[in-house]
């Protein structure tokens, strides 16, 4: 039978031709859109690809996000409101004096792939591998304090310090640096990036696929309780208004939103779903390059200081739901300022008292900004604000590859021309993470405002090594206060980190609002 | 004929050698410093000089140059040391991930589009034709990024017919054809109205030509002449339009990728170029110039199969 007198027999039409093969399109769909929401499977986002699941070779906070769910290290922060660790590999861990920690493992850890158990001589090979590496990332959360790892026998050792290192619980042993990997597991393969021969976590790697997805699943051998979700899938999904979007579809179970789409989850939050807003840890602040020609004078950056309104951004570039920053460390870590020493409300009078008291009756400044809408709102609520005290501000926008070497002194002439900038710096738990980048030492790297005081860079050492806590905070406190009244810094906020979670998920969250994922489960 | 393949061989290449000259003359005259990029704000002077040393950037720009046309001839495209990984692989990885996004928006528009211009041409001046020609500039003048915005917002928000983001399982067709679906219906709606509006225009020069008048007198069937006859000449310009068209939805489809979360090749080079990941960009922009060669070549090479008086012309 030809086709032709096929269609004779069956009187097939155009018209029937294509509503056959939309009713067969919708019924190939519909089976994938159904199948999608599987309570096994937890769909959460990422926003950047991860990089390197060699602890030693990590570059972002995603790569943590899944090396924390597929690894163990000693001790972990604890989901919830409050920064704090717990055991994990470790059965106990004690600081014997400043320089040596003395740590025993728990029995029966073992490592996927069939490298065995966990012993001390996986702890000693991946901390002195990350702390001896290349890698900038892992070799600073060690900060050169490592020494050695001795081991004691096959479930004790010690971790042996060069000088005291007070940023090792809260960063070295709790963060990135601090996942133990297998030593047989690694000599098997000699390097790895994103497919890890052994993982000790309760989940393993399934999958990654680059621009995509990273696929978790249960690891059939983790020495504790079972993974709760067969599968957690996390796709990477740059623009926020995007995971939005697909969160709002069901294709996501957690994702965070941005801060303009807060009051509208708020008001009427997408099906099944609560909004649940935690404080960030970034800091951001207007950057006042006191080597500049034009802003030698303390008394013009006390001004500019004076004239910015921290209120008025929280509005115009957070809608209302951040709070203002009393200096680089948020509330909750160690050498948090309860206040800050210029209030968040512009004092114009005063602003403009400084300006005349400097001799300056007017001012052309250049801001520069990360082409962000955020900061370019922000950028715009300071030149409206400056303007009232006579300083007219032009803002240069930047893609990130350009902004992020303005202050370099290694990548051209830029880093003298700035004048004012606003910037946005990531941070971990530990205050010494943050505090260094404003140390002389730091002059064009990534102290842009080319901030010097010796008092400083003496406190920062010192709060490094300081065990007594109390004395640390207020290390911390000083160092933000001299950071202050050098007139470099107009501090913004800490921002917030506002996640849209499905309500049969209960998400175990960082203070911060990071995902923990081996802490998420299904909600009852 | 071989004559003009060569001819068209030779050009492409030199196209290819040039286009990627300029942008790695480009991409180091802008500002940014990979290994502070890639390395982050902890990484000593020491690191970043290794990094520099691995990644080449200590030898002058012209044996950067000289040095990756090189490696492309003994077919090594380099190594990323940002990811430790091949170039090949990556970039290899992402493109068919965009070709299949551009070839079922080009193939949807043109199934659609090139109908939808002859029937305009056939039916030229009546309410079939003014409708047509609304909804084909309606078409061209709304933005993809719009259509993909609100096309999301129907069908996946919405009526939750069709997945919002990814590309669907690997292995699985079915499912990353459902991942298709949006994005080359956004990609491709504007190509149906340029479509549409090319093929009318050149229908109806044609079917106004001699041969069309004689064969209407031999009393040929209307259907037959407009198919056979008219539309292989009016056919032309649109196979040249879609020449030009897969190049343009190569980095076109950057947005689409980004709306839909979806790998691809135009949103690996906006990565790559904004971590200043020379290698990546190198190699990711030299395979889609040459695709884009590739394409245009074989335009003119059907254009030519098509059209005896241009190989006569050559």
């Amino acid at each position: 039978m030809t086709i032709k007198k096929l269609h004779k027999k069956i009187k097939l039409s155009r018209r029937s031709l294509m509503l056959a093969s939309a009713v067969i399109g919708l019924n190939l769909i519909a089976p994938f859109t159904l199948a999608a929401s599987s309570d096994q499977v937890l769909q959460s986002r990422s926003y950047l690809d991860i990089t390197s699941l060699d602890p030693s070779n990590y570059l972002n906070a995603v790569d943590e996000d899944v090396m924390g769910a597929i690894y163990s290290k000693l001790i972990y922060f604890k989901p919830g409101n409050k920064w704090e660790w717990e055991l994990q590999a470790a059965e106990s861990i004690e600081q014997i004096d400043d320089t040596h920690i003395k740590f025993t493992l728990k029995k029966g850890i073992k490592f996927s792939g069939g490298f065995g158990e966990m012993t001390t001589e996986d702890v000693k090979f991946s901390f002195e591998r990350a702390a001896f590496g290349e890698n900038p990332a892992a070799a600073a959360d060690w900060g050169g304090a490592l020494k050695e790892v001795q081991i004691v026998d096959k479930y004790t050792g010690i971790i042996v310090l060069n000088k005291p290192y007070q940023p090792l619980w809260n960063l070295a042993l709790t963060y990135a640096a601090g996942n133990i990997i297998s030593k047989k597991g690694f000599e098997s393969v000699g390097s790895f990036t994103n497919k890890p021969p052994a993982s000790s976590g309760p989940y393993i790697v399934k999958e990654w696929r680059p621009k995509q997805k990273v696929v978790l699943e249960r690891n059939p051998d983790y020495y504790g309780e079972a993974a709760p979700y067969k599968e957690i899938h996390i796709n990477q999904i740059d623009d926020e208004k995007t995971a939005e979007i697909a969160f709002e579809s069901g294709n996501l179970d957690v994702t965070r939103i941005s801060m303009s789409s807060v009051q509208s989850y708020r008001d009427n939050p997408p099906s099944n779903s609560q909004l649940q807003i935690y404080p960030s840890l970034f800091y951001v602040w207007l950057g006042i390059n006191s080597e500049n020609p034009k802003l030698q004078d303390k008394r013009v950056r006390q001004a500019i200081q004076y004239a910015v309104d921290i209120p008025s951004i929280m509005q115009a570039s957070y809608f209302g739901e951040a709070k203002p920053s009393t200096g680089i460390l948020a509330p909750g870590l160690l050498g948090h300022r309860e206040k800050s020493m210029i209030a968040p409300q512009a004092d114009l009078a005063k602003a403009k008292a400084l300006m005349a008291e400097a001799g300056v009756n007017s001012l052309e400044l250049e801001l520069d900004v990360l082409n962000k809408a955020t900061n370019v709102t922000t950028a715009q609520v300071i030149q409206a604000l400056l303007s009232q005290i006579g300083i007219k501000v032009n803002i240069n926008q930047h893609e990130a590859g350009s902004f992020w070497t303005l202050g370099s002194e290694k990548a051209g002439d830029r880093w003298k021309n700035i004048e004012l900038i606003i910037n946005r710096y990531s941070m971990v738990p530990d205050p010494a993470y943050a505090a260094v980048n404003h140390t002389s030492a730091q002059k064009g790297i990534w102290n842009w405002e080319r901030f010097s005081n010796a008092e400083y860079d003496q406190l920062n050492e010192q709060a490094r090594s300081e065990a007594d806590t109390d004395k640390r905070g207020a290390m911390y406190q000083r160092m933000q206060d001299l950071m202050e009244e050098s007139g470099s810094f107009r501090f913004i906020t800490h921002e917030a980190q506002p996640m849209a979670v499905r309500n049969n998920v209960s998400a175990g969250l960082r203070p911060d609002g990071r995902p923990l994922y081996r802490h998420f489960k299904p909600a009852n | 004929m071989w004559l003009f393949l060569l001819k068209r061989s030779a050009l492409a290449v030199l196209i290819v050698i040039l286009a990627v000259t300029a942008l790695y003359l480009m991409i180091h005259a802008i500002p940014g410093d990979p290994a502070s990029i890639i390395l982050g704000p902890r990484a000593t002077d020491e690191m970043k000089a290794a990094l520099y040393i691995k990644m080449g950037l200590d030898q002058p720009v012209y044996m950067q140059l000289l040095s990756f046309f090189g490696n492309i001839l003994s077919g090594d495209l380099g190594y990323d040391v940002f990811s430790q990984r091949d170039v090949s692989d990556i970039v290899f990885e992402q493109l068919p991930w965009t070709l299949a996004l551009i070839f079922c928006a080009i193939v949807w528009a043109a199934l659609v589009g090139i109908p939808l211009g002859c029937y305009s041409a056939i039916y030229a001046n009546t309410w079939f034709d003014t409708i047509t020609g609304i909804i084909s500039v309606g078409t061209i003048a709304i933005p993809s990024f719009v259509v993909a915005i609100y096309s999301l917002l129907i069908f996946s928000v919405t009526l939750h017919w069709l997945p919002a983001i990814g590309a669907g399982e690997r292995g699985d067709v079915l499912s990353q054809l459902e991942h298709l679906i949006l994005p080359a219906f956004a990609v491709g709606l504007g190509w149906v109205g340029y479509i549409s509006r090319l093929v009318r225009s050149s229908m109806l020069e044609v079917l106004g030509s001699n041969h069309i008048r004689t064969a209407k007198a031999f009393g040929l069937p209307s259907r037959w002449i407009t198919f056979r006859y008219a539309l292989r000449l009016a056919i032309l310009p649109t196979v040249t339009l879609l020449g030009v068209g897969i190049g343009y939805l190569l980095s076109a489809s950057l947005f689409a990728e980004i709306v839909f979360a979806r790998p691809g090749i135009g949103k690996l080079i906006f990565d790559a170029v904004s971590t200043r990941n020379y290698p990546v960009v190198m190699g990711a922009v030299l395979v889609t110039t040459a695709l884009f060669v590739i394409a245009t070549t074989l335009a003119d090479f059907i254009n030519a199969l098509l059209d005896p008086r241009m190989r006569a012309k050559r």
